[in-house]
């Protein structure tokens, strides 16, 4: 662990910000990126989502503050993101990504930094602006969203040593992959329900036949 | 055993003091009503407020001292304070007293033209600002026009005018007369608009139709279907009016059924145009929240319309029979009323007019009109609406803080606060009230003004620490400049 959260690792991470393509080569075969690290960015980037939407200033924000619940959120953001990885992760391995789902799993999280930063930065931003100046809220946001993304498809692309064409046929196919991982799940849990309830069907009749 | 009789006294205090504070809200009886009373806050959530309006009974034709009414589909308010109900069942005008105690008079037949005539399902009525009876005779197909006595005056007979289809047939349903003594008809079936005709039954047109909306998908749809199938699809026609009122400029009000429930009142301008304001929420259609499936469900079904002056309107809806009340921007102000069986709500609503500060409904199923009466939560509603319409928004600012009290959740309440405060300068206070009523436009204005002041405030620290921040730095970088330049000679050395 400690090993993990060394400090070159954390400024390691801020260097793949600031050279996505260098930084997620050096990741993924010189093993300078830290899963544990990756994490906490995905852990920030959630609690600073909370934080937008109960502390953004009045004007841009829409929201009931009594709606929102940064705990269940946090399950969300953690479990989205895993799904993510996994369903990349068992795409990339069919289409012959190098990367390993430890890479995936550090290229997503890494890239989330930018957002977090801007969606901080226009969460302080929006308490002073009146609604003509709400575009400087968006912008904010907007830049570190898209950077967010830009991120993540340079990290992608190196870690798996794709080009840029089959970089976005394989996100296309992890969309796909997603929606079957979640339809395959709830086939399961309505599987086990019915399973478990025939179960209990039999026990209540043993139950009342003696 | 002292102290268990000491504290047994104690709780026997507590007790009767809650029955106290208990006894202390059943002061408010005059707010126990039969129905739902509550709003639509920014979010579109229901909020429970206090009752704007009360039953104040129900008055039967018997009650009044004439035979039952019968399916009674619409009435009307004179100038001078008597009520015309159209008994459309038995065929005749009932002319009540305004207090609802009598029956004045009762117009069931007219001598026209020397011959003796009869109402056929009369279904609307109204009196103009003249004092003429406008009666909507919809099974004779005509318009008869009385004096208020019941002497025939005149009638509007079937239009004949080429815009009108070979197979028009003309029921007139609703009627109303403007301030030039235009003649405004809802007929049956008329889906293009409101009939209207010139003062001596001339027809000159049809008026404020309703557009249809067709969605891309029904269109992308439609391109693709068969002939056969295209007349086999339903056909897209506008809904038809279901009521109609006039206010002092002339500007109509009319209602429809709309299936989406957004906008279900029209104020119409004398073009035809509609120029109705829908408000913070955009909607202008009865309820926002309602169930999908089962007895009560689906957008309200407005059915009849009523200017209540100072830019205000209420509309009737027959679904769950309730009464939503509008200001002039839109903004939806009190519901009250429901359906059911008990005084105050409804089974069969079709009308709802305005008698000083009452409200009549009246009820088809039941065969009465119901009387509401305002509280005190209604009354100020209504006043500081009064006096902001009329410009006045300063005298408004106590009547909103007293609705404050009641029903600390109004929106408008707090927006009109925020507005007084707005003016006398007060920004922060004004932010304040501007949040809790949700208005980013003002809160805005309130901020910037805030903002602006902090500045000017502060501006001398601000400039001072800025300054010291660059000087600061200059410093910082030069001695670490010479520290560089030493560490270099050093390296020299």
């Amino acid at each position: 662990m400690k090993k993990l959260l060394s400090k070159d690792k954390w400024l390691y991470a801020l260097h793949t910000v600031s050279h996505p393509a260098d930084g997620f080569y050096e990741i993924r075969h010189r093993d300078r990126g830290s899963v544990a690290v990756a994490l906490i960015f995905v852990i920030l980037f959630s609690l600073a989502w909370s934080v937008n939407r109960i502390s953004a200033g009045f004007i841009v924000n829409d929201i009931d503050p009594r709606d929102v619940n940064s705990l269940p959120e946090l399950i969300t953001v953690l479990l989205f993101f895993f799904l993510i990885c996994v369903s990349n992760w068992s795409i990339t391995c069919l289409m012959d990504g190098k990367g390993r789902l430890k890479d995936i799993v550090i290229a997503v999280g890494y890239s989330t930094l930018p957002a977090t930063v801007g969606i901080l930065i226009g969460t302080v931003v929006s308490r002073f602006v009146s609604e003509d100046e709400a575009a400087f809220y968006t912008m904010i946001c907007g830049v570190g969203i898209a950077y967010t993304l830009f991120m993540m498809l340079v990290g992608i692309m190196t870690v798996h040593n794709f080009t840029l064409g089959k970089t976005l046929i394989t996100l296309f196919l992890t969309v796909v992959a997603l929606l079957l991982i979640i339809f395959i799940v709830l086939l399961i849990v309505d599987l086990v329900n019915q399973f478990y309830s025939f179960l209990h069907s039999i026990y209540q009749e043993l139950l009342f036949r003696t | 055993m002292r102290k268990t009789f000491r504290s047994k006294r104690i709780l026997g205090v507590l007790i009767l003091s809650f029955m106290a504070s208990f006894s202390a809200t059943a002061v408010h009886a005059e707010e126990d009503v039969p129905y739902d009373t509550y709003n639509y806050n920014y979010w579109e959530d229901v909020i429970k407020t206090p009752a704007a309006y009360t039953p104040a009974g129900k008055f039967g034709g018997i009650d009044l001292g004439t035979t039952a009414f019968k399916e009674p589909r619409d009435f009307c308010i004179s100038e001078d304070g008597e009520i015309y109900v159209a008994d459309t069942g038995n065929n005749r005008i009932v002319v009540l007293d305004g207090s609802l105690r009598k029956v004045n008079r009762i117009i069931d037949t007219f001598t026209a033209e020397g011959i003796e005539d009869h109402f056929s399902a009369p279904y609307g009525v109204c009196v103009s600002e003249n004092g003429e009876l406008f009666v909507a005779d919809s099974n004779n197909a005509r318009v008869v026009v009385l004096t208020p006595g019941g002497e025939y005056k005149r009638v509007v007979k079937e239009p004949k005018s080429e815009i009108l289809e070979d197979d028009f047939a003309f029921i007139p349903l609703k009627v109303t007369v403007d301030y030039a003594d235009r003649i405004y008809v809802i007929s049956k079936g008329a889906f293009e608009g409101i009939l209207v005709f010139e003062s001596d039954g001339t027809f000159s047109g049809y008026f404020g139709t309703i557009e249809v909306k067709i969605s891309v998908w029904e269109k992308f749809w439609r391109r693709f279907a068969s002939k056969e199938e295209r007349s086999n699809t339903q056909l897209y026609i506008p809904t038809e009016f279901t009521g109609i009122d006039v206010d002092a400029d002339g500007f109509i009000y009319a209602s429809n059924i709309d299936s989406e429930g957004i906008q279900a009142v029209r104020r119409l301008n004398p073009q035809g145009k509609d120029v109705i304001q829908k408000g913070e929420n955009g909607n202008v259609g009865g309820d926002i929240r309602y169930g999908n499936y089962g007895d009560y469900s689906g957008p309200s079904e407005i059915v009849d319309v009523v200017y209540r002056g100072k830019g205000m309107y209420s509309a009737l809806d027959r679904k769950r029979g309730r009464v939503f009340t509008y200001d002039k921007e839109g903004n939806l102000l009190y519901i009250f009323g429901g359906v059911g069986l008990q005084d105050g709500t409804f089974q069969t609503p079709v009308a709802i007019e305005q008698i000083g500060e009452e409200v009549l409904i009246l009820d088809a199923g039941r065969n009465v009109i119901m009387k509401f009466r305002e509280t005190n939560y209604g009354n100020l509603i209504n006043e500081a609406v009064g006096l902001r319409f009329d410009g006045d928004e300063k005298q408004a600012i106590g009547k909103w803080q007293e609705v404050l009290r009641l029903d600390e959740n109004n929106e408008l309440a707090n927006n009109g606060i925020g507005k007084a405060y707005l003016t006398a300068g007060d920004n922060e206070k004004a932010m304040h009230y501007f949040e809790l009523g949700m208005n980013k436009e003002y809160y805005s204005i309130a901020f910037k003004r805030y903002r602006n002041m902090i500045l000017a405030e502060n501006l001398g620290w601000i400039l001072t620490g800025a300054m010291v921040l660059i000087v600061a730095g200059f410093i910082f970088k030069k001695i670490k400049n010479r520290k560089k330049g030493i560490e270099r000679e050093e390296g020299l050395l």
